[in-house]
């Protein structure tokens, strides 16, 4: 392997996973809320099961085929699900 | 009973039932009563059900000592405990744990 | 990246634990001490050395010490950059708190004193902060550093590494690769169930030292699992600040509407009143504990709005009978003494929370699985260091073969964290019974001591580990096993020396905090006296066999 191959399959999963989180923790928060959970329970509920994942998508980064793919789907996937979950918000109470 | 002596009789138990199931299995059986074949089939039953048993009396008392989430922290604790145990007396002296299968002592050819 | 998934595992749980492993251990070893944090400041500050005490009363004799509290100096020359124009010669004091616990003898005193004229920020305050000795309201010396609650307990979390919240961030990170490193040694573990308690201490170096290692992580892999799961979603808010960034609307609207509905003033009226007897308040309070079936003793005291018409008395419960951390408050009006809220059982979500984070923190009066507790973490920390007594003893002689210093510089590193972190440990607590007991600074002192001592190890394993190169044993191990034995019982003798709490003593008054930490050491001292000695014996027996090279079996060689 070659040594900027591992460092962006590490910089992948590392910052990859964090961003992935991060959106998945948003993202949560913001269906929780539309749901009618109290804020302070959805960021409690979020926070329990936030770092499972960050572990899953850390573990996958290393096990996936391509580094590709990873910089895509938890790079991606963590940009798409904290957007989807910022406009959620921004959508007027109903 | 005073809660220390529940939590010993806990401990007892826990290490005991940790023991039996080790024993039920063919290298530590062998190691322990220095034989060739390991426990046959019934006798590995019998080690099972009685390390089970022996554990869920830990358990049991370790209910009567303590409220019920501090009890499942003290049994699970005692198992982790009594596993590192067990392996450290199977790998120095492994024939002090001979007379936890004296029941079936007859039954075995060894 | 790799042909199978159980050789991406294995690339992860070696270099990833390699790397992480230096800081795990520290974080390990520490947070074993801190489960005794309270014990080893007894030992450290011998003034403290008298049995717990419930909550004094407020009104006899709190009330008065609170009025003569002043902010801390350093605070205050700091606050004087801040505002427009001189402080004023005496500061507000806008609350003040009271924090005890079951193993705690003396009493922590806190205050918020409000600071005026600052452009940039109406809300600014300084603090004070007094320790009393709750049996008779004298004042404690402030400046002996507690060893054990305020060094040893933030190494655990964040390396006492504050800059920029550093330290936090690291620990975080080693957090998330434990729980990597315990996923993926089990799926790289072949036979899992069948060698659950298999340890073969007569079988050449690798497989002996591996053995330990599976054994240490397996039987306790719920626990290491659960305090690396626990000890991330405590910090969460500050891995993931989304209620300081991108939800902070939702946020503040959320705890705004909150404190409506609560009903308590969040600002001061403006207008003096005296406070009514709190002592009657903490009656009413552990009235209505014991009416609900959770009695128990005030932990947290705090008033809020001090001297004001609109001040509150919170009182939360100290939780030393379970492991959910139960705060149960009570809030109660200052001015008359009645109770404003009650506040209501927690929802489920923040009932799960509240015990996995007391499952992690230990508030609970149980000394049986404190102990435990501590077992567990040093079984984390075997497993941690047979990790690198593994990685370097399989790759040593291939390395010298080749040539290259790999090995040398892992297994260098690993000495310099794991004996070295025990002469830093040992050194502090010596140094705490050596130095002046009147020495200005004598807290940065104890602290040097510690980082010094390590610095000193550290340089001795990486002066030491030339023979790691021919793939012999570093004689850095023996030797700092022997530094680690020395220092133990030194500590012992001059707890002895300097204050005459020799063990048989301590023993017959069953006084634990000091008994328990001097057999500990005696323990730890003699348990690295032999190990010193058999690794000396082993360096001997391993240069005369330098030419035959250990037999490879399947796991070994491709762990």
């Amino acid at each position: 392997m070659r040594r900027i191959q591992i460092v962006s399959r590490v910089a992948a999963g590392v910052l990859g996973g964090w961003s992935f989180t991060w959106g998945f923790v948003v993202l949560g928060i913001a269906l929780l809320l539309a749901a009618g959970m109290p804020y302070a329970d959805a960021q409690t509920l979020l926070y329990l099961v936030a770092f499972l994942v960050y572990l899953v998508v850390f573990c996958w980064s290393f096990a996936a085929a391509s580094t590709a793919r990873v910089w895509l789907v938890l790079f991606g996937g963590g940009a798409a699900m904290t957007g989807l979950g910022w406009w959620m918000t921004r959508l007027p109470a109903t | 009973m005073p809660k220390g002596l529940l939590l010993t009789l806990a401990l007892l138990c826990s290490a005991g039932g940790i023991a039996w199931l080790a024993l039920a299995m063919e290298v530590h059986w062998q190691q322990v009563r220095a034989s060739a074949a390991g426990p046959d089939r019934r006798t590995a039953i019998g080690l099972r059900v009685l390390g089970g048993a022996a554990l869920a009396v830990s358990f049991g008392v370790c209910l009567l000592a303590d409220h019920v989430t501090m009890a499942v922290l003290v049994w699970v604790m005692s198992l982790a405990a009594s596993a590192l145990l067990v392996a450290q007396v199977l790998a120095w002296r492994p024939r002090w744990l001979a007379w936890l299968t004296t029941p079936w002592a007859e039954r075995q050819s060894h | 990246m790799f042909p199978t998934f159980r050789l991406s595992m294995t690339w992860l749980h070696t270099w990833f634990g390699l790397v992480l492993g230096y800081v795990l251990i520290v974080v390990f070893f520490f947070g074993s001490l801190s489960v005794f944090d309270r014990e080893i400041d007894r030992w450290a500050i011998p003034e403290t050395r008298f049995a717990p005490q419930p909550m004094s009363s407020f009104d006899t004799m709190l009330a008065p010490i609170f009025a003569r509290m002043t902010p801390e100096a350093d605070e205050l020359q700091a606050a004087a950059k801040r505002v427009r124009g001189p402080l004023p010669a005496t500061l507000v004091p806008m609350n003040w708190g009271a924090y005890t616990t079951h193993r705690d003898p003396v009493l922590s005193l806190y205050a918020e004193y409000a600071v005026p004229n600052n452009p940039d920020d109406p809300d600014d305050h300084v603090h004070g902060h007094v320790t009393i000795d709750p049996r008779n309201g004298r004042l404690l010396p402030d400046d002996r550093l507690k060893i054990g609650s305020e060094f040893f307990y933030p190494m655990h979390y964040g390396l006492n590494l504050t800059w920029k919240d550093l330290g936090y961030w690291i620990v975080g990170f080693a957090a998330l690769v434990m729980l990597a490193a315990l996923v993926s040694g089990v799926v790289i573990h072949r036979r899992i169930f069948r060698e659950l308690f298999t340890f073969r201490p007569r079988k050449h170096v690798q497989r002996s030292t591996l053995d330990l290692h599976n054994l240490t992580g397996v039987v306790a892999l719920p626990f290491h699992f659960m305090f690396a799961l626990t000890g991330l979603t405590v910090f969460a808010s500050i891995y993931l600040p989304v209620s300081e960034t991108l939800l902070k609307p939702q946020a503040m609207a959320a705890a705004m509407a909150d404190a409506k509905a609560k009903g308590l003033p969040f600002k001061p009226a403006g207008v003096q009143a005296p406070l009514a007897s709190v002592d009657a308040m903490v009656v009413e309070a552990k009235r209505r504990w014991a009416a609900r079936g959770m009695p128990g003793e005030v932990g947290y005291l705090y008033v809020n709005h001090v001297g004001d018409r609109n001040s509150y008395v919170t009182l939360y419960r100290a939780g030393s009978d379970r492991v959910t951390l139960v705060g149960q408050p009570i809030h109660f009006e200052g001015t008359s003494g009645r109770v404003l809220l009650e506040e209501p059982p927690p929802s489920a979500v923040a009932g799960v929370n509240d015990f996995l984070t007391g499952l992690h923190l230990q508030h609970f009066e149980h000394w049986l699985l404190r102990w435990f507790y501590v077992f567990g973490g040093l079984s984390g920390c075997l497993c941690i260091a047979t990790g690198f007594i593994f990685f370097v003893e399989k790759r040593k002689r291939q390395h010298a073969k080749a040539g290259t210093g790999g090995a040398r510089w892992a297994d260098a590193v690993a000495v310099a964290t794991v004996t070295g972190m025990l002469v830093a440990t040992l050194a502090i607590l010596v140094a705490n019974r050596l130095l002046p007991a009147e020495m200005a600074q004598r807290g940065d002192w104890e602290k040097a001591s510690f980082w010094g001592a390590w610095v000193i190890a550290a340089v001795h394993a990486l002066w030491r580990s030339a023979p790691v190169r021919d793939a012999r044993l570093s004689p850095a191990w023996a030797e700092q096993c022997g530094a680690i034995a020395a220092l133990a019982f030194a500590a012992v003798a001059l707890n002895w020396i300097t204050t005459g709490d020799h063990l048989v003593r301590t023993l017959g008054e069953r006084f634990w905090p000091v008994a328990g930490l001097d057999l500990a050491l005696l323990v730890a001292g003699a348990i690295a006296a032999m190990a010193a000695v058999a690794l000396r014996r082993r360096a001997g027996v391993a240069v005369a066999e330098t030419g035959a090279a250990a037999p490879d079996d399947a796991e070994t060689a491709n762990a």
